[in-house]
């Protein structure tokens, strides 16, 4: 996974776009410009972190219904919005949407750089959690089904006297199993094993 | 608009076709049957069919071959039936077109006025509320500034760095002299549109303009309760002009010495216009309203461009007003009623 951020910035006015270029560049940022949402849509993201400039008013669908939009493409960046024309009803749909930011044209600089920062921030915090639940899932999958039974039995407070019990199965079976269960899922502890098939029903439930 | 709105929706011969054959039909009827009988006054009915297509002149031509077309039939029917009852009826037959033709005419025309007025008004409030515009403007110019200002902070960034990156800082001047240039681009642009429209110049009675533009505001008297009075003296001389600027300059008085009232709840509300000869040979326009006055701090301010004391103005309406009639080789001023309320004047000078 590289790490470099990437910056994208959507606006359909040229010279602002170069302008947004030339800043973001001048604090050692990477930044990839687009004249429209589709423009964006047809360029293959690398895999990094990053976040969304994007302009309010754009031909075809704008800013803010793009916004909706990302949602159900699974398109996963923190937006900035900038907008030559905002207003407050505006700003606050955008912002309840989950903008990281709503500037008005011209914006001083450091807002916007700021406001990229937070984003490439929450970025690389969501992808790392993302990533650890990958690999959990990875790890997960190569359970045998009986393994997994007894994990969720084990992650859900059963005694092994119990958990026999209702597989019919012998304890000494029970405990061997467990142990290939926390040696597979890497798990140091019980805890640990525990706080693990949380986050993978998490995982589960936002995927 | 109906009119031309029904026009399009049909075959635009259709109309005329059934005019002629219609015609033709009363023309053979009148023919086959006798004198006495009074076919040729369905003619009338040619008459009104006709002015669904026809200008005035056309409305004319029809009624005249409608009668034509009477004296014709008759003269082929002139032996059959009773000839001093067929006088008679072809009398009244054509009587009856011709009135019909008469009144066709005229309320045309006034149609014809009327559709004029609206479109001067139109044209009036369009230059008058600038709001639209304004604000399209301020966003095209607000586009590259903001561009300036990026490239202006990114070059600033460049040169900070360690060491400073002249080339990237060199290109982002670049990039701001070509925004720069580009809003200066916009405002020449905008420069040309008013600029676009030179004013006529004509003769103007300035009576005839207060009431052109008093006829553009009657429902707005009537909306807000407004009595009306108007005080033109006989003696205005003629003034060298603008007639579409001027009755704007007017408008916008009117419409704010309206509004002045209207946001006043209590005590009467009237507006009175007049006119006077001024300083020999020019001309004098009064609007007075009796709203809550102006302070008189406020009076020199009031026709700054952005300077407004109303909740939503702009500050545009007499700045303009003024550049108007300043072009117009006159000047305006406000000052204060009696017993209450406010008078804006402007002069004129007359001659050539």
């Amino acid at each position: 996974m590289s790490e470099t951020p990437v910056i994208y910035v959507i606006d359909d006015n040229p010279a602002l776009r170069e302008a947004l270029d030339g800043l973001i560049r001048s604090v050692h940022l990477s930044v990839r410009t687009f004249g429209s949402t589709e423009e964006f849509l047809r360029f293959k993201r690398p895999d990094a972190p990053g976040c969304l400039v994007l302009d309010v008013r754009l031909p075809g669908l704008s800013g803010l219904d793009f916004q909706r939009e990302m949602e159900k493409l699974d398109i996963d960046l923190p937006v900035i919005f900038i907008t030559g024309h905002g207003d407050v009803p505006m700003s606050v749909r955008a912002l309840k949407a989950g903008a990281i930011e709503f500037l008005p044209k011209p914006f001083r600089d450091q807002d916007l750089l700021d406001a990229i920062y937070v984003g490439i921030e929450g970025d690389r915090a969501r992808r790392r959690s993302s990533a650890v639940i990958e690999a959990l899932r990875g790890h997960f999958d190569r359970l045998t089904s009986r393994e997994r039974q007894i994990m969720l039995k084990v992650t859900s407070g059963r005694p092994n006297k119990q958990i026999a019990a209702e597989l019919k199965l012998s304890e000494v079976t029970v405990k061997v199993h467990r142990r290939h269960v926390m040696r597979k899922m890497k798990a140091r502890s019980l805890a640990d094993l525990v706080r693990m098939a949380d986050k993978l029903a998490d995982g589960a439930e936002t995927a | 608009m109906k009119l031309q709105h029904l026009r399009a929706i049909a075959a635009p011969w259709l109309l005329p076709a059934a005019t002629v054959a219609l015609a033709l039909a009363i023309f053979v009827a009148d023919t086959v049957a006798d004198l006495e009988i009074a076919f040729p006054a369905f003619y009338t009915i040619v008459v009104l069919m006709s002015v669904r297509f026809c200008k005035p002149r056309g409305i004319v031509a029809v009624g005249a071959g409608c009668v034509a077309l009477t004296l014709l039939s008759d003269l082929a029917t002139a032996a059959s039936g009773e000839t001093g009852i067929g006088v008679v009826n072809t009398t009244i037959s054509i009587l009856a077109i011709a009135t019909t033709t008469y009144l066709s005419v005229r309320s045309e025309s006034e149609k014809a006025a009327a559709y004029e007025a609206r479109l001067q008004l139109a044209h009036v409030s369009r230059v008058t509320t600038l709001g639209e515009l304004t604000a399209s403007i301020a966003h095209e110019v607000n586009q590259p500034l903001a561009a300036v200002i990026t490239n202006g902070n990114a070059c600033v960034r460049w040169l900070a760095a360690d060491p400073p990156d002249l080339g990237e800082a060199r290109a982002a001047i670049a990039r701001l002299v070509k925004d720069a240039n580009r809003a200066s681009e916009i405002i020449a642009q905008v420069r040309a549109l008013t600029r676009s429209s030179p004013p006529q110049q004509e003769r103007l009675a300035v009576n005839d303009i207060v009431l052109a533009t008093l006829s553009l505001i009657d429902s707005e008297i009537l909306q807000n309760h407004v009595s009306l009075r108007t005080e033109l003296a006989d003696d205005v001389p003629r003034v060298q002009g603008d007639r579409v600027q001027l009755q704007q300059v007017i408008l916008n008085l009117m419409l704010n010495a309206i509004e002045a009232m209207s946001r006043v709840p209590e005590g009467p509300r009237l507006l009175t216009v007049g006119s006077a000869r001024h300083d020999r040979v020019g001309a004098l326009v009064a609007v007075q309203d009796t709203g809550a006055g102006l302070a008189p701090e406020n009076l020199d301010r009031i026709f700054n461009a952005f300077y407004t004391t109303k909740p939503d103005g702009m500050g545009m309406g007499l700045a303009i007003s003024r550049s108007i009639v300043e072009a117009h080789g006159g000047r305006i001023w406000a000052m204060a009623g009696a017993p209450r309320g406010a008078v804006f004047q402007f002069s004129l000078p007359g001659g050539a």
